[in-house]
């Protein structure tokens, strides 16, 4: 399903990404932890073509993206994004738009929706998030969960085959947290594929159909959640597993 | 005591005043060394002084701005082409006159305009003639009196701008005193595709004004004067100039009967403002409408230039790989529009619009699409849109780059392209982040549209300045200008500050 392939990216003369490779297949769930700064964040915003990369490929489904900035990026972003959703830590609702009008602006200017029909499905969305009140709510009106939330169902509108999570609930208290990983679990449950970027080890074991772990711009080890976390065969793994609280 | 800013004349100097701007024959900078000043008025006034015993120092006034330089004590004598006139005789003694003029109508060669009856007639293309003269000067009240109806009157601060229009067909006619239409047609030949047609009417005199208090100045004046006359020394001075005639010949026979009869007496100053009334409401409706349309073009212009500078910047969604030579070209092109602009005075690029585009070929450009040359109207409101823009561009880019770098990326990441990203997405958020600095640019704007005036627009400043001027009563007419400016700028103070709460009630993040 999403296929990432010897993808190197190089910033100021460093390469932070050193040649990754990784798969997540359809209707599975790829968890990608690592310490901090060791490029989680950069291949996602690859991924998505956030960030130009300077080698290797993504793929997603018959989508590709290239390397570097050919001519042919843009119509290959056109189709790649069609099919990749993203979840931001900052959240990033459209600050201007309510609740509501977040989730409908793609599908009615991207898809062409009809208006009633984006509504109809913005609202099952936003109920699946558990949102049912308050659809006029402005984003600066909202918690963080909420804002999170609204956003988990802005990416689903546009309903791609697999949804890049970038660190969802880091800038969320726990509460707030266990609410969206609630809802991210229960995406799961539902068959989205997902490549999801977090801290929250205990999702991770609970969530992922594959953990995969990033080190200093390297994947250094790949596997089911209980064979990565119960006996690691990276020392970097190992390191990461005790600093971590499995919160 | 004199004033502790200027040093006090020598007690038996007279200070005159004149515009050193006011052109040729009266005073104008010498070509030969353009510091020092000539004309027949600095001989005159010179050779009064000499005649009277007492230095003529001269003192630099606008040329409108004479008579209220008086009242200020600034100088002593107003002596620059003032013609006599009653209202003017009621504030201020006047001299017997020193030179007798009549008005010249001066059109382009070959123009369908050949005589004064031609201006009472409807021009062939139903388009009145436009007719340039000196602001609240004897030709400004006898072309509005006579051919007020058949022709629009256009009035400038100087002679010499209605010469280059006439030439350049944004005039049609212009209308002058005789002295500087002979001096720079006929001695200068500046003009060569102008000429004048037709008999000169409407004789005047030009007089020296005092202080009303000033009485004795003035008969020492007077006396001076015939002795000059006597003596041949006028004679000689306006012969230099080429300005000696059978009118003057006949000076001596006007003094005799002067002053004329004030047949008309004086309004109250009550009637003279309400007489002045509908005039500055027609003004105030113009200095509206250059406000309301050079701003929103003003506005467009700036979001264009603001979206090429901020286009690679990533809240644009600009990737930061190094841009196409068009479009550093572009950028480049726009950031020097930005400096040009707000580096020089909102009045030369007025000027630029309104006297050099017509003349860099811009009138035939515009033939070619069938529209007439650019007016002094929309050039108002061209000059005003484009100096403002560069002020709007550089608000809406610091507003464009205010918006967090994730609302762009989440669009982008929703499937969005560049360009829909930035009409829905970023465009709407930086329009609201600007609203109160542009509302407050539009305030300024407003009151930035009095510099019209100085190409003839009829709008509020410059109907004070001609209702000032025509009645004497400078405060009075400021006062009412003042009020019409206040009320008009007063509820868009109050708009921008109920938006300014609104959006800040309403943060946005």
């Amino acid at each position: 399903m999403l296929t990432v392939t010897n993808l190197v990216k190089r910033r100021g003369g460093r390469e932070v990404l050193k040649g990754v490779s990784l798969r997540v297949e359809r209707g599975t769930v790829g968890v990608l932890i690592g310490p901090s700064g060791c490029g989680k964040s950069t291949l996602v915003r690859c991924a998505n073509g956030l960030e130009m990369f300077e080698e290797g490929e993504v793929a997603v489904g018959d989508a590709r993206l290239t390397a570097g900035n050919g001519n042919g990026r843009e119509q290959q972003l056109r189709t790649l994004r069609r099919s990749v959703g993203t979840v931001f830590q900052q959240f990033n609702l459209f600050a201007h738009r309510t609740m509501l009008e977040n989730v409908i602006e793609a599908p009615i200017y991207v898809l062409n929706k009809p208006r009633k029909e984006a509504i109809r499905q913005a609202e099952t969305l936003l109920a699946r998030v558990g949102l049912t009140e308050r659809l006029d709510a402005f984003p600066h009106q909202l918690s963080g969960g909420q804002q999170q939330r609204v956003a988990i169902a802005r990416a689903l509108a546009m309903q791609p085959e697999v949804i890049l999570f970038d660190e969802p609930t880091s800038s969320l208290d726990p509460k707030m947290t266990a609410e969206v990983l609630g809802v991210m679990a229960d995406l799961a449950k539902s068959g989205q594929t997902m490549l999801v970027v977090t801290h929250a080890m205990s999702f991770a074991r609970r969530v992922a159909t594959n953990v995969h772990v990033l080190v200093d711009g390297l994947i250094v080890e790949s596997g089911p959640p209980e064979q990565v976390f119960d006996s690691p065969t990276h020392a970097a793994t190992r390191e990461l597993l005790t600093a971590s609280t499995f919160g | 005591m004199g004033a502790a800013t200027q040093a006090a004349p020598p007690a038996n100097a007279f200070r005159w005043g004149a515009d050193r701007e006011g052109g040729g024959p009266y005073i104008y900078p010498d070509p030969n060394e353009p510091s020092r000043v000539i004309g027949f008025e600095v001989d005159l006034a010179n050779a009064l002084g000499r005649q009277m015993g007492r230095e003529a120092q001269l003192v630099f006034c606008g040329w409108d701005q004479i008579l209220l330089q008086l009242d200020r004590r600034d100088i002593d004598l107003a002596l620059n082409g003032y013609e006599y006139t009653a209202q003017r005789a009621r504030h201020y003694a006047a001299s017997v006159p020193y030179y007798k003029f009549e008005l010249g109508l001066c059109v382009r060669k070959g123009s369908p305009i050949d005589s004064w009856a031609t201006l009472r007639q409807p021009a062939a293309g139903g388009s009145r003639p436009r007719i340039g003269v000196l602001k609240a000067s004897s030709a400004d009240r006898y072309v509005t009196s006579e051919f007020g109806v058949s022709c629009e009157v256009v009035r400038f601060e100087g002679v010499v701008e209605t010469f280059k229009l006439v030439e350049s067909g944004q005039l049609d006619a212009s209308v002058q005193d005789l002295p500087p239409l002979v001096f720079y047609l006929d001695r200068l030949k500046r003009y060569p595709r102008l000429q004048i047609v037709d008999r000169p009417a409407q004789p005047g005199y030009y007089v020296l004004y005092a202080r009303s208090t000033d009485e004795a100045l003035i008969e020492a004046t007077n006396g001076a004067l015939r002795k000059l006359y006597d003596d041949g020394t006028l004679r000689r001075i306006y012969e230099k100039y080429g300005l000696w005639n059978a009118a003057q010949e006949g000076l001596p026979q006007v003094w005799q009967h002067w002053p004329p009869e004030d047949t008309a007496p004086e309004a109250g100053v009550l009637a003279q403002i309400r007489a002045e009334l509908p005039l500055f409401f027609r003004a105030a409706g113009m200095t509206v409408k250059l406000a309301f349309l050079s701003m929103p073009l003003a506005v467009a212009i700036g979001l264009a230039i603001a979206l090429i500078r901020a286009w690679p910047s990533p809240v644009l969604g600009g990737t930061g790989a190094p841009p196409r030579v068009a479009g550093q070209l572009l950028r480049a092109v726009a950031t020097l529009y930005v400096e040009i602009v707000r580096g020089t005075p909102l009045v030369f690029q007025l000027f630029v619009v309104y006297f050099v585009l017509p003349e860099a070929g811009v009138n035939r450009l515009l033939a070619y699409f069938g529209l007439t040359s650019i007016d002094a109207f929309w050039s108002g409101v061209l000059a005003l849109a484009v100096n403002y823009s560069a002020y709007e561009a550089e608000i809406m880019r610091l507003g464009i780059q205010s918006i967090p770098v994730g609302q762009m990326e989440a669009a982008l990441s929703l499937g969005m392209t560049r360009a829909l990203a930035v009409r829905r997405i970023i465009l709407p958020q930086a329009i609201r982040t600007v609203i109160p600095a542009t509302a407050n640019d539009f305030i300024a704007l407003y009151k930035d549209t009095a510099v019209c005036s100085v190409i003839a627009v009829e709008e509020l400043s410059m109907q004070y300045s001609v209702a000032a001027k025509s009645t004497g009563l400078f405060l009075q007419m400021a006062i009412v200008a003042s009020v019409l400016y206040l009320a008009m700028s007063w509820p868009l103070s109050l708009l921008a500050a109920w938006l300014e709460r609104r959006l800040n009630g309403n943060k946005l993040q």
